[in-house]
């Protein structure tokens, strides 16, 4: 019995990576290489409706800008999400109000002592 | 071999998507999430593509589902970030099908956000030394496309289009006997083993 029996009903937990991915969408890995590619891709049904869009795009060398592009606006996307709560927590900060209360006290108590000293 | 200047390898490679969540989880921290959705940016842009046959409108489609994977991550906990972030593309991609043809087309998978795909299923299976030596028999039951395909594929380690140029099928039709062939022999073999658990 052919040990390869096992392979038809196991489940390969490697995951194929972009590059690999890429590499095999430009018809760019040797045959054995392609093999290994598709028996994986074979156990995941995202992976599998993901190689059958990709093969839709005609010009597969544009494929890599386009993930770079819509990583780099991700990470634009992310950064800004930052930046704003930063400032958010900057506004939550305690001190910021208890040293606004304490500039009002300053004025008011200045305020009663200018008066008292105009009176006397 | 080709390098790909603009897909680097990633060097969080060795976090499982599930440490990155928790990372996220704990300190909120976006960037988390950043290195977690650049891993499947190429595959959503595939699901998107195939499902709206559009590159312009799949990249706006990836972008939409990055950011409604953000919100719902910062409201929701996610176990199986794989398989939830798949249905999200499915499900966003059907909206926007049915808001191009002004109805629903197809069927959401709930199975998706359960569990990763019937992992235990096929182990328990493949545990079963019974099962391999049923194998050949099972291969026989398939039809004679499948049959070929199957053992081209799996037997003697062919790629697709290998057996597309010793076969004569297309490539989709390769892989669609292999598919089906695969699935079938399942069926068999677990037939076979019920049968022989129920004594005549």
């Amino acid at each position: 019995m052919p040990d390869n029996y096992k392979d038809i009903l196991s489940n390969p937990s490697n995951e194929v990576d972009q590059e690999t991915l890429l590499l095999y969408l430009q018809n760019k890995l040797s045959e054995e290489k392609k093999h290994e590619v598709e028996k994986k891709l074979l156990e995941s049904e995202f992976a599998e409706d993901a190689i059958d869009g990709l093969q839709q795009i005609k010009d597969k060398k544009q494929i890599a800008c386009m993930v770079e592009m819509l990583n780099r606006d991700l990470k634009n996307k992310l950064k800004k999400k930052k930046r704003r709560r930063e400032k958010m927590q900057l506004k939550d900060q305690p001190w910021i109000y208890i040293v606004i209360l304490i500039f009002i006290l300053l004025i008011i108590i200045s305020f009663f002592i200018i008066q008292k000293s105009l009176h006397s | 071999m080709v390098y790909f200047p603009f897909v680097k390898a990633d060097k969080y490679q060795h976090i499982t998507d599930q440490q990155l969540l928790r990372q996220f989880y704990a300190d909120q921290n976006n960037e988390w999430l950043g290195i977690l959705l650049q891993r499947y940016t190429l595959l959503l842009l595939g699901v998107c593509m195939k499902y709206l046959k559009n590159e312009e409108e799949a990249k706006d489609s990836v972008q939409q589902i990055f950011l409604k994977v953000i919100q719902e991550l910062q409201k929701y906990k996610v176990e199986y970030f794989k398989s939830w972030i798949y249905m999200v593309a499915k499900n966003h991609c059907l909206m926007k099908l049915r808001d191009r043809h002004g109805k629903m087309p197809v069927e959401i998978n709930d199975r998706l956000a359960a569990a990763p795909e019937e992992e235990t299923d096929k182990n328990a299976i493949l545990q079963n030394d019974r099962t391999l030596e049923l194998m050949e028999a099972a291969l026989k039951e398939l039809n004679p496309e499948q049959q070929r395909c199957v053992t081209l594929f799996y037997l003697e380690k062919k790629s697709y289009q290998e057996i597309s140029n010793a076969t004569g099928f297309t490539m989709l039709q390769v892989k669609s006997y292999i598919q089906n062939g695969k699935r079938n022999l399942k069926i068999i073999i677990e037939n076979k083993l019920k049968d022989e658990k129920i004594p005549s």
